[in-house]
């Protein structure tokens, strides 16, 4: 894939997140919206005026029908602007966020506001997620996205105690990164001499993903402001560069998940990351990141899928967070904000990557910024029936 | 008993003036009674936006005159007595004018009890009190069950629910091998049934355990009906209204030639796949095109019906089926099937007979690969679910 041509350079110039809990029935969808809209321009130092266009979205099938035609205006403050309405799963949050880049880097808007919600709970996550399956097919099979594939996979590469301690202090070590982010929904405050217990009593899910592994089921928004070079300038505080971004799709079905290594089925997390660091002349991601916010969706598939993203080849991945060298004062910290199964406002969830991200490489995140310079962070995205996206940040114009 | 509710009658009748609305009382010039049997007679009267409440042995002037008893009385002015039930069944008499005793609702807020905090304790014998009368028959169809409540630290106990033929029985006391026990702190369990805290929280951060049927203890919010602690029925501030709606909409999706020639073969109990021209690989269901080597794949190929399990998937999350909106009995086994004609990935994923799941290996199955056959619906109109699941083949 050759490299994207920008006209020009953009950076995130503001941030806005609501808290993210399991309820919040005192607010309707758009004056939550407006929480994070209001705190999103406080921090670029703007106002609504100051923005040329909207694009905002959420996994419309959560809140169930007639979402596609539901802007929001009272809470985005869109009234009178060019907007853009974007759903694409469970990666709409990192969508929103690339059309936004784009939107920008193409000229046609100077400050381009990204706006990503969810209120999980006025519908229902698990019924949403099945529907979103092949209607013809696989739609009558499937149990939301609870699956013991990648817990199979990881038990047969590295043996079923490795495999699972692994997948376990992953999770306990983001629930710890959790409970220093006053915006999470849930930090229990687990600890590593639980995980035994954990392993044990934690309900199963399906196969051996337990309840404690899995996301959570968020209500929140958040807003992350884009602007052309020029005007980051001149913004409040420092800009963080959008370097680039890629997407990258599969098939559209749940049967084929490369179980066979006779067969192997390529990710389209490794196959995105190959790309991408590939066109940006980067050899070894994990040497080169200081940071990566990643859209993990259970302890398995967080411990799992740093394997794709970093490029390994072996179990280099478990080392890392077998050393704990994922936690915030690590070599690789991963998800200082606890990540998504701290926090799942699913719409929002793709953005929060994104906006964390760059809170991180500003030295903005308080109560979990990482203790050192954090020059260049990734963050993704992930959909469906595997697919992804990926966009890195960086503090310098540089590259 | 007049305090059952921790609350006298006379605390009613005295904090009626603070409770008083005089907007709610506009253009009223009348006297009410109450006769609270046992406890004594009260007379209220209102004129021009005020009111007096007094004791009084007659009563003979009011337009409405209430006759109930303490228990009653208490209970429907905290909430925990429907009042129009009580009224149905004669506990709650009016003499005079019903709907000028009507008014008298608008005239005063909620009575909200002002008496000591409830423990920890208090809480969980209230909660267990009122557990056989919170039992929802209609949501406990077929069940024959056992529930222990192991309710753990200051305050707790151990109670067992038996469950069976639409009925509920509590007793305090530990059996053997119920079918579910769930194991938590009193503390935390007041949290749960308060709704301060999710069950799913304590689960999740190990504070509460389940051990025996987890589907049965994740439907205990249907089986019982929520807890309402005494006093609690007091209006918020503001009072947040959630609308619920129930949405149903048919649908119709176009199959297109290719999936349709897939879902007709199930009516005619054949499996269909097809396989792309260039890189040689089946596809089941078949498809339009090969979406790797972006080529049409013309043509279709007849695979199965019998196969091996590559992967047996046991699902012990009760999720509802999003068509028909029914759980699903958990636990059930997801499969993925290697049918004869098939080669690596090219695998059928449908359910595996419920009373085999433990029979077959979970997760993968390298090796072996238990030998499967699909059971065919008798009606059989082009869907999967022509196919009711697969049984192994012995």
């Amino acid at each position: 894939m050759a490299k994207k041509k920008k006209n020009r350079n953009v950076a995130i110039v503001g941030v806005g997140q609501t808290q993210y809990s399991s309820h919040r029935e005192d607010v309707n969808q758009p004056e939550m919206i407006h929480e994070a809209v209001s705190l999103a321009l406080a921090d670029a130092g703007i106002t609504i005026d100051d923005v040329d266009a909207i694009v905002h979205g959420n996994m419309e099938l959560f809140e169930m029908v007639h979402q596609p035609d539901l802007w929001h205006m009272l809470g985005t403050g869109g009234y009178g602007k060019d907007s853009f309405r974007i759903t694409t799963g469970g990666t709409t949050g990192a969508t929103i966020a690339c059309a936004a880049d784009n939107l920008v880097a193409s000229e046609m808007y100077d400050v381009v506001m990204a706006v990503g919600f969810e209120k999980l709970q006025e519908g229902h996550t698990t019924g949403g997620i099945t529907n979103m399956a092949d209607p013809l097919w696989s739609r009558q099979l499937q149990t939301g996205a609870l699956t013991g594939s990648t817990g199979y996979k990881m038990e047969k590469e590295f043996g079923e105690e490795r495999a699972n301690r692994a997948a376990m202090m992953y999770r306990i070590m983001m629930d710890k990164h959790a409970c220093l982010n006053h915006n999470s929904h849930r930090s229990f405050g687990l600890d590593f001499d639980q995980m035994d217990d954990l392993m044990e009593n934690s309900p199963r899910l399906v196969g051996n993903l337990r309840l404690i592994h899995m996301c959570s089921q968020s209500d929140g928004c958040c807003v992350v402001i884009f602007a052309s070079e020029k005007k980051a300038k001149k913004m409040a505080k420092p800009p963080v560069w959008v370097r680039d971004h890629i997407t990258v799709h599969r098939e559209e079905t749940f049967n084929i998940f490369g179980f066979d290594e006779n067969y192997p089925v390529p990710m389209t997390h490794r196959f995105a990351a190959e790309q991408l660091f590939a066109r940006n002349g980067i050899d070894s991601p994990v040497d080169y990141f200081d940071v990566f916010e990643m859209y993990d969706p259970s302890g398995w598939w967080g411990a799992d899928w740093m394997k794709e993203f970093f490029l390994f080849e072996n179990d280099e991945h478990l080392k890392l967070i077998e050393d704990k060298e994922i936690m915030i004062d690590g070599k690789m910290p991963i998800n200082p904000s606890g990540g998504v199964t701290a926090a799942n406002p699913i719409g929002a969830t793709a953005l929060v990557r994104v906006a964390e991200a760059a809170l991180q490489v500003r030295g903005d995140a308080g109560g979990h910024q990482i203790p050192r310079d954090v020059n260049h962070a990734l963050a993704s995205g992930f959909g469906g029936t595997m697919w992804t996206v990926l966009m890195m940040l960086e503090r310098e114009l540089n590259w | 008993m007049s305090d059952q509710f921790g609350i006298k009658v006379e605390e009613i009748f005295d904090t009626m003036e603070e409770r008083f609305r005089p907007e709610g009382a506009e253009g009223v010039d009348a006297s009410y009674g109450y006769d609270i049997q046992g406890v004594g007679k009260w007379k209220l009267t209102v004129k021009d936006g005020q009111m007096t409440i007094e004791e009084a042995d007659d009563l003979g002037d009011c337009v409405a005159v209430t006759i109930t008893d303490a228990d009653t009385f208490v209970g429907v002015n905290i909430g925990q007595v429907d009042a129009m039930k009580a009224f149905n069944s004669g506990k709650f008499k009016v003499d005079g004018d019903l709907g000028a005793l009507g008014q008298t609702a608008k005239m005063f807020t909620k009575f909200v009890s002002g008496k000591k905090e409830m423990t920890v304790g208090d809480f969980i014998q209230d909660m267990f009190a009122t557990l056989e009368e919170r039992f929802q028959p209609k949501n406990a169809e077929g069940l024959d069950v056992t529930i222990t409540y192991d309710i753990q630290g200051d305050g707790g106990g151990c109670w067992t629910a038996t469950i069976k033929d639409g009925t509920c029985v509590l007793k305090e006391e530990r059996i053997e091998k119920p079918t579910v026990r769930l194991e938590v702190g009193a503390a935390d369990w007041v949290d749960v049934m308060l709704g301060k805290v999710d069950a799913m929280t304590l689960l999740s951060a190990g504070k509460a355990a389940i051990e025996g049927d987890s589907s049965l203890a994740l439907k205990l919010g249907e089986i019982f009906s929520k807890y309402i602690a005494p006093g609690e029925m007091a209006e918020p501030e503001q009072e947040l209204v959630r609308l619920k709606k129930v949405i149903s909409v048919n649908h119709r999706f176009a199959t297109g030639p290719v999936m349709g020639k897939f879902l007709q073969g199930l009516k005619n109990k054949k499996i269909i796949a097809n396989k792309c021209p260039e890189c040689g690989r089946l596809q089941l269901p078949a498809r339009e095109v090969c979406a790797i080597c972006r080529v049409r794949v013309p043509g279709v190929v007849e695979v199965g019906p019998k196969g091996h399990i590559t992967i047996n998937d046991i699902a012990y999350y009760a999720s509802p089926d999003p068509l028909t909106g029914e759980t699903r009995e958990t636990p059930y086994g997801s499969v993925n099937i290697l049918l004869d004609g098939c080669k690596g990935n090219e695998t059928f994923w449908h359910l595996l007979r419920r009373d085999q799941i433990f029979e077959v290996e979970e997760s993968w199955n390298e090796k072996k690969g238990t030998r499967v056959r699909p059971v065919w619906a008798e009606n059989r109109v082009g869907s999967i679910k022509d196919i009711l699941y697969f049984e192994i083949d012995k």
